[in-house]
């Protein structure tokens, strides 16, 4: 009896620790990707073989469908998957020799933290043999994937993942389609010097993080260069809730502007706290809460809160505006990715929708370009490239700072009520690409 | 301890899940294996003492963020190289509950534990704005270090290979302490502590051994989870999430056995990943591991390893 018990409890441990080491079974989780797709199109160009070769290509990436990140991590998902549906629609990928390229996306929940994202970026590369990566949402898990991505020598466009510090680590593969960090808010100090000779004084309230503290950073020498002072420089910690030590300490430095903030939480619930608390500022701008657009729901404190955005739906980035530029127009205009958005969603995408379709959009045309799926093609293809989008300007830097977005520039939203007082978020800045006077100073 | 079944037993087991991914040269079998030892080493450590002392520590995973801080810091601005680096994290953070310990271990029950939330959220503030840690952006290393290890896909296996050592010292001094007199002054301090100090235990001074004991490992593992990751910053190094879920792992194995923080760890970690990449589970993977978890707590109190000590005696000879 007891020899057998003995066995038994052995063999029990054993079976448990074999299911604890065996590979997890493949998990397929593909989008709209399916088989019902149609596999060959048969293509209207009388350019294209008469039976072209498909193939089918895996982009992989993760999603923060639980943690800190889902929010923002959800818009980009919807961007990129968007452009699948419109790739599908288009009939997939065309290269020059025929071949045409079916995209399919997997995807995993990563839970918003850095273990999940390594590991599964490992997965996605060795099970699912993801051709090109998508970066996951937030500059620190982007950081992490791209170790991963660099590793295994597999491109990885990057989106919703702004830090400069990212591309200054030497890596080959990693293309940000972000402006970085360091450009958020130094247009908000442009504005503010252009609105209003006089003001002199900012105070500088950030979540004390990665993405915010390298903003800031760069921020606050640009504001001393431009004459101002900064009379208040302070973080608080991520998931502050209540911002009352801090207005004490705004108030008393008596600012004429405040610039700061961190992500969608915190940044709304210090918006909403300025303003009940009244603080009197002329000009307030915040990180990324304004840009989504549920910071609507704030209602009257929404009012006159600038944010600056990677894009936005007024966007005036056109192909004759690309014409004028000398630079090449390439996928859908402004209108027509925000129509289709509304269309599938029901509502106006904010820029990390636009984000992840432009991710997208970026590789199609690289791969495109290069012919091939070849690695070392499309990272020289995307190396060279320089062409206008609905999301702005694209362009790569290939020197010290390998990857890192160039030619994209920033633009500056303020929120404000319209004549039947629902809140909007027209462009501010810059000027030429103005959709309304600016309220300043703010009335409070 | 060397001729002991149940130590062989384990040294074994453990060896040979930790050799296979090296064995098949799986990178995706390397990273999940280097998520279970990683929580292996930390449920392991903090058993002892959870598990022999009956202190709970809420904020163990203090001891990795400062080990892995430590070990950057100096890989980073000084050029170290892993293995020092990884000795020196997991010394600076034994040394740290050496100090601490002589202080808060004076506290029992509840306020022991609300004492380590206090630290875990104290260190994290003083990391999160020490410039020379980088403060809220942390550091990162340049990809060009992974070239002295023979290039980065070599550094991750070194990195896991260096973490599968570590493990298997973990797992023994926890199972050598478990066997020893000071790991039986552990358990009378646990059973009853004011009876233990009658008896003659040492109890300050057991206990300040074992909270450094437990500090070392996690301390060195961080090293090693941070040089793979590339970059450190205050919100991945100090979670205080991981430390629950440490706890949970050490509850659900069963606490005060060298065999239930290993397979709680396992068990734990094989759950959260496949439910994680199921399809049919990954939107409610949460509720669901809440539920189950839930579940055991309720109806096996002991853990998996305690129930089936009780359940099976024979047991006992080999999973100790």
């Amino acid at each position: 009896m007891t020899r057998w018990m003995k066995t038994g409890g052995i063999l029990v441990v054993l079976a448990m620790l074999a299911a604890c080491a065996a590979p997890t079974p493949p998990a397929p989780t593909a989008t709209p990707a399916g088989p019902a797709q149609p596999a060959a199109q048969p293509s209207p160009t009388p350019a294209a073989s008469p039976t072209p070769a498909v193939k089918k290509i895996v982009l992989g990436f993760t999603a923060s469908q639980t943690g800190k990140l889902t929010k923002e991590s959800k818009e980009q998902v919807q961007g990129l998957q968007l452009w699948l549906e419109d790739l599908q629609r288009a009939g997939g990928i065309r290269l020059p020799d025929g071949t045409v390229l079916q995209v399919e996306l997997k995807f995993y929940d990563d839970e918003s933290t850095k273990e999940r994202v390594q590991q599964l970026y490992v997965k996605l590369i060795n099970e699912d043999k993801a051709d090109f990566l998508i970066s996951p949402y937030s500059s620190g898990l982007a950081d992490a994937a791209a170790v991963i991505a660099e590793q295994y020598g597999k491109i990885m466009i990057t989106t919703g993942a702004a830090s400069d510090s990212t591309y200054e680590k030497g890596y080959q593969h990693i293309f940000q389609i972000y402006t970085p960090a360091s450009r958020y808010l130094t247009g908000a100090i442009d504005f503010l010097k252009k609105m209003d000779p006089n003001a002199r004084r900012i105070a500088i309230v950030y979540e004390n993080e990665k993405f915010s503290t390298d903003v800031v950073n760069a921020a606050k020498p640009y504001a001393e260069s431009q004459g101002f002072e900064v009379v208040l420089f302070e973080g608080y910690e991520t998931g502050t809730t209540d911002f009352g030590p801090f207005i004490n300490k705004i108030m008393a430095a008596r600012p004429d502007a405040i610039i700061g903030g961190g992500h969608f939480q915190d940044g709304s619930t210090l918006a909403k706290q300025l303003f009940e608390k009244k603080v009197p500022v002329k000009m307030i701008a915040l990180l990324v809460a304004p840009a989504v657009p549920e910071f609507a729901q704030l209602g009257d404190a929404a009012v006159g809160v600038i944010g600056p955005s990677q894009w936005e739906p007024g966007a005036r980035y056109s192909p004759d505006s690309a014409k004028a530029a000398g630079l090449p127009w390439y996928g859908p205009t402004v209108d027509q990715f925000v129509s289709a958005y509304k269309a599938k969603y029901g509502y106006e995408p904010g820029y990390h929708a636009a984000g992840g379709y432009a991710a997208g959009l970026v590789l199609q045309k690289a791969i495109e370009e290069a012919g091939s799926v070849e690695t070392e093609k499309v990272k020289a293809a995307l190396e060279k490239m320089d062409l206008m989008t609905f999301y702005g300007r694209i362009r790569f830097d290939t020197g010290k700072a390998h990857g890192k977005q160039i030619g994209h520039e920033m633009v500056y939203l303020q929120w404000r009520k319209d004549a039947s007082g629902n809140l909007i978020r027209p462009i501010i800045w810059p000027e030429a690409a103005q959709a309304a006077k600016p309220i300043y100073p703010l009335s409070r | 301890m060397w001729r002991s079944i149940s130590w062989w037993f384990t040294f074994l087991v453990l060896l040979g899940a930790g050799l296979w991914p090296i064995a098949s040269g799986s990178a995706t079998g390397r990273e999940d294996m280097f998520l279970i030892l990683m929580l292996v080493t930390l449920a392991s450590s903090l058993n002892i003492l959870l598990g022999y002392t009956g202190y709970v520590n809420f904020g163990h995973i203090v001891f990795f963020g400062l080990g892995g801080y430590v070990g950057f810091y100096l890989m980073h601005r000084h050029g170290w190289s892993l293995g020092p680096a990884m000795i020196a994290g997991g010394l600076a953070t034994a040394a740290l509950a050496l100090i601490l310990g002589t202080i808060i271990l004076r506290l029992r029950g509840a306020y022991f534990a609300l004492a380590t939330i206090g630290i875990h959220e104290a260190v994290r503030a003083f990391v999160a704005n020490f410039e020379p840690f980088g403060g809220a952006t942390g550091m990162s290393l340049n990809f060009a270090v992974y070239q002295a290890y023979g290039g980065a896909a070599q550094a991750l296996w070194i990195a896991y290979g260096v973490l599968l050592v570590v493990t298997l010292l973990t797992v023994g001094i926890s199972f050598a302490v478990k066997h020893s007199k000071f790991g039986l002054g552990l358990m009378a301090i646990r059973e009853d502590e004011d009876a233990a100090l009658v008896l003659g235990v040492r109890g300050p001074w057991a206990k300040t051994m074992a909270y450094a004991l437990s500090a070392l490992f996690p301390g060195m593992v961080g090293v090693l989870f941070f040089f793979k990751n590339g970059n450190i910053e205050p919100g991945d190094a100090f979670r205080l999430h991981l430390s629950i879920e440490t706890l949970v792992m050490v509850m659900l194995g069963g606490q005060g056995t060298v065999w239930g923080p290993i397979l709680g760890a396992a068990l734990y970690e094989r759950l959260r990943g496949y439910l994680l990449t199921s399809p049919l589970f990954k939107s409610l993977h949460l509720a669901f591991a809440g539920m189950l978890l839930l579940l055991i707590i309720l109806f096996v109190p002991a853990g998996v390893i305690g129930w089936l000590r009780a359940r099976f005696p024979a047991t006992r000879r080999v999973i100790a």
